[in-house]
């Protein structure tokens, strides 16, 4: 044998790699000197190092692995047949047999790869595939370990390490007592071990805690734990945060429940951890506890969630069970703040609000096909009714509702071509000739209830009768449609002439509030002729105008009232008014214009240094800038002098041009202009936004969006209201005049009696313009008997 | 800053000019219209005396009517013509 043999014997005996690494055998000191000598002698470090590490992840890969998965697949197939108590058995045991293979062929390679790692240390050698220097060998061959298996997944893979985690889980949890599981009661199960749902007498609880920790030991030593059962670990932890915060939100409401839930939580999850990873040998205490720290974190903060949303599908009742249901909202309070979920939460309470609606509505429909004649809705709904009579701005709603396109199951229903049948109608005569159809009232009726003819079956009636009188809803209606021309300035009436054609059908022609809406409507098309001829007629004499000036022309005593405000417009704009009504007198004879100095739609252009912008805004907005255009500084005072604008709505409205970004508050009470582009940028960098870049413009609509004109420009349904009943106090102090004191009853009737046709007025209704009458001490009451105060 | 006013909508309510609020005949107010009116303004319009009294055209046709003997203005009693 000569001396190169030897020397490849020596080499192939130390590092293994033509052998398929035997059971290593251990070298002494001195041995492994020769080894290095020979080596270094042959000077192959390099190449040995490479071909040893090549041959032991080939290994890996042809052998260890597959191995190690085979078993995984083999306890898939033999799962089909057997029940589930000894798939965990088998589960178990499979998982053991498999690491424990998996161990043995590591802990064998290790020596090997430790070798080479020696050999690396004593010369320079440079290893393919190491990622830097300061890592050694060892986690190079986990590294591979974990590469290697992940390639090699089979599906499925990780059934098997769940079941086992999970019942590890349940030996936790039972031991712990933390959860309330489903058949802790139930004393069927007594027999049965809990945990491992085998008998008493065969308990297999101690096999698998034994074999979990076995399990779990070589996981950790190997590093395999968190890429194999880490998100199992989390997750049966995660379900189990879940099923029990389930548990103790469902269905009580009445006490404080987030401080016991994380401290529940810190409990169970710190207690868990130090299940799982008590063995751990590797890392140091403080590395340890801010694991610990942020795993508590994630799962608090997964209660917070899990804790949200169950109540959040729980809004419903809880608001129903307002004020006992208090904690629960406070918890809410506290959760929102912590998650994410405050979308889910205004969608959820949307969905409720809709709820009600529609269970209202389909109370109607409900209760139609269960008794056709209406009897049973008109007992069952009068609470619903009486609470939204008490409601001032319903009326409103239903009008907007009815009118609106998008809300389909109401506006659908108007649609529908039948005349309204209303309380306040006459009551037709019962169809005579189908009079072998008749059927007597059900039992129940009360005299109370209305006699059948003006008993309605159609929700709009419904809702309209629900404020008792279809005069109010018109009315109302009047307004919003009052408000709609106002604040959109569109001179296209067809889809308002449509809706009213509708009404119309619905309510009867002759009702004279329809009749002021379509004068309403009427006038706004005549506005659109009028401007068109006026300015047609300027054309032709050639009239020179700064600015073209067009009007909506309104009947008065058609339109709702308008909310007054003063406002002192520019010359300029005086003057084209004048020159307006000027031509309207002459196309009108005898006739001539009041303008609503207030009211109106101006489309500007505002050229600042370096940029252009284009706004729409009202008359008032208008007014106030066009004062800063030609003083740059302004003080509210002189300002409201000026424009006439009461000083608490000049700063409203100047508050507009300050978020433009146009205006600035230079100190208290006075405004001053901004120019400077930098001003503004940084403005609006603070403001969390760029609206727009410097030298672009603003798309008419984009800009139209930034008025804020949502308020309405009449005067409220309540203001209208105290008017009308104003007219009843002419009445009342006469009544008090002849008869001295009158109690509120005899006030009632007696205002009945007199004036029933052109107002109504409910008792409550009564006593609440009585009390504001009292405050005002124009009325005295003393032992429930009203008087006038003597003078 | 230069601010150009590319157009100005008004909101304005229209007004006879006449001397008084009301028609004498139906007592509505005149921007109103006559009780066999529904539309206010061009179809329902005032008519003046030479006595300076102005009423709802159909008001004061339906007066003139009823009267058999004299036209008379029903405010002052003189004789009803229109006014140029």
């Amino acid at each position: 044998m000569d001396n190169e043999e030897v020397q490849w014997m020596i080499i192939t005996k130390a590092f293994g790699f033509t052998d398929k690494f035997p059971k290593v055998t251990p070298y002494s000191h001195e041995e492994w000197i020769s080894v290095i000598s020979v080596l270094q002698e042959v000077e192959l470090e390099e190449i040995i190092v490479n071909l040893t590490l090549d041959a032991i992840w080939n290994k890996l890969r042809k052998e260890i692995c597959p191995k190690f998965w085979s078993h995984f697949k083999s306890h898939s197939t033999k799962v089909k047949e057997a029940n589930e108590k000894e798939t965990i058995v088998d589960a178990v045991s499979n998982l053991v047999q498999a690491l424990k293979e998996l161990h043995l062929e590591i802990l064998n390679l290790i020596p090997y790869v430790e070798r080479c790692q020696k050999v690396c240390e004593v010369s320079n050698v440079v290893v393919e595939g190491k990622l830097g220097n300061d890592d050694n060998l060892l986690s190079l061959l986990k590294l591979h370990l974990q590469a290697t298996l992940y390639s090699q997944l089979p599906p499925l893979a990780f059934k098997l390490v769940k079941e086992v985690y999970s019942a590890a889980f349940k030996l936790f949890s039972h031991k712990k007592g933390h959860f309330h599981l489903d058949n802790v009661e139930n004393t069927e199960f007594q027999s049965i071990c809990r945990s491992c749902s085998f008998s008493n007498e065969d308990c297999q609880c101690s096999l698998i805690s034994q074999a979990f920790d076995v399990i779990n030991g070589i996981l950790q030593e190997l590093e395999l734990l968190e890429r194999m059962a880490g998100n199992i670990i989390e997750d049966l932890l995660l379900m189990a945060i879940e099923d029990h915060v389930a548990v103790i939100c469902k269905d009580s409401f009445d006490k404080h429940r987030i401080q016991s839930l994380e401290n529940w939580v810190e409990k169970v999850s710190t207690e868990w951890l130090e299940f799982i990873y008590s063995t751990n040998p590797g890392s140091s205490q403080d590395q340890k506890s801010s694991f610990k720290k942020g795993k508590i974190e994630m799962y608090k903060s997964a209660m917070y969630h899990k804790y949200t949303s169950t109540r959040i599908k729980q809004l419903f009742n809880i608001v129903i069970e307002y004020p006992d249901s208090q904690p629960a909202l406070e918890d809410l309070r506290e959760c929102l703040e912590k998650t994410d979920l405050r979308d889910t939460l205004v969608k959820s309470l949307k969905q409720a609000i809709k709820d009600i609606l529609h269970a209202y509505i389909s109370a109607i429909k409900g209760l139609r096909v269960l008794d056709p004649k209406g009897i049973l809705l008109e007992l069952v709904s009068e609470p619903i009714r009486q609470y939204l009579r008490g409601r001032s701005d319903f009326v409103r709603y239903i009008a907007i509702i009815l009118t609106d396109s998008s809300c389909s199951e109401l506006s659908d229903e108007l649609v529908v071509a039948a005349p309204l049948v209303l309380d306040d109608s006459y009551s037709e005569i019962e169809d005579m000739n189908n009079w072998e159809a008749w059927t007597p009232d059900p039992m129940h009726a009360q005299s109370s209830v209305k006699s059948k003819s003006q008993r309605t079956a159609d929700i709009i009636s419904m809702l309209v009768n629900i404020y008792g009188s279809k005069t109010i809803f018109i009315n109302e209606y009047g307004t919003i449609l009052a408000d709609r021309i106002l604040s959109q300035f569109s001179y296209d009436t067809e889809r308002e002439i449509m809706y009213l054609e509708h009404l119309k059908v619905r309510f009867g022609e002759s009702l004279s509030p329809l009749h002021k809406c379509e004068v309403m409507v009427k006038d706004v098309a005549d506005s659109k002729r009028i401007n068109a001829t006026i300015q047609s007629a300027e054309q032709n004499s050639h009239v020179r105008h700064k600015f073209p000036i067009s009007a909506m022309i309104l009947s008065s005593q058609f339109w709702p009232t308008f909310k007054e405000q003063s406002l002192q417009l520019p010359d300029e704009v005086l003057k084209e008014m004048e020159i307006y009504t000027e031509a309207y007198q002459s196309m009108k004879g005898n006739r001539t214009l009041n303008w609503k100095p207030h009211l109106g739609q101006v489309e500007l252009e505002i050229e600042l240094k370096n940029r252009t912008l284009h706004l729409v805004v009202t008359p008032t907005k208008a007014t106030i800038i066009h004062h800063f255009e030609k003083k740059p500084k302004w003080a509210l005072e002189d300002l409201s002098k000026v424009t006439l604008i009461p000083k608490g709505i000049l700063r409203q409205k100047i508050a507009f041009w300050q978020a433009q970004g146009l205006v600035q508050e230079a100190e208290q009470d006075v405004f001053a202009l901004v120019e400077d582009d930098d001003v503004l940028e940084s403005r609006n960098s603070y403001l969390g936004g760029a609206p727009y870049s410097s030298s672009q413009d603003v798309p008419l609509s984009a800009s139209a969006c930034l008025e804020d004109e949502a308020e309405s420009v009449m005067a409220s349904a309540q203001d209208q209201r105290q008017e009308e009943l104003q007219v009843l106090w002419s009445y009342i102090v006469g009544m008090l005049t002849n008869l001295e004191s009158v109690s509120l009853e005899r006030i009632h009737a007696m205002l009945k009696m007199f004036i029933q046709d052109t107002v109504e007025c409910s008792l409550e209704e009564l006593r609440a313009f009585l009390e504001m009458k009292m405050r005002q001490h124009q009325i005295i009451l003393s032992n429930g008997m009203y008087r006038l105060p003597k003078n | 800053m230069k601010i150009k006013i590319k157009s100005w909508t008004g909101v304005a309510t229209w007004r006879w000019i006449a001397n008084d609020d009301n028609c004498g005949i139906c007592r509505m107010p005149f921007e109103n219209c006559c009780s066999d009116c529904k539309l206010p303004g061009d179809d329902c319009p005032l008519v003046w005396g030479q006595c300076s009294h102005c009423f709802h055209i159909h008001c004061i046709m339906k007066w003139l009517q009823s009267q058999q003997l004299q036209q008379q203005c029903p405010m002052c009693r003189q004789e009803w013509k229109f006014k140029e």
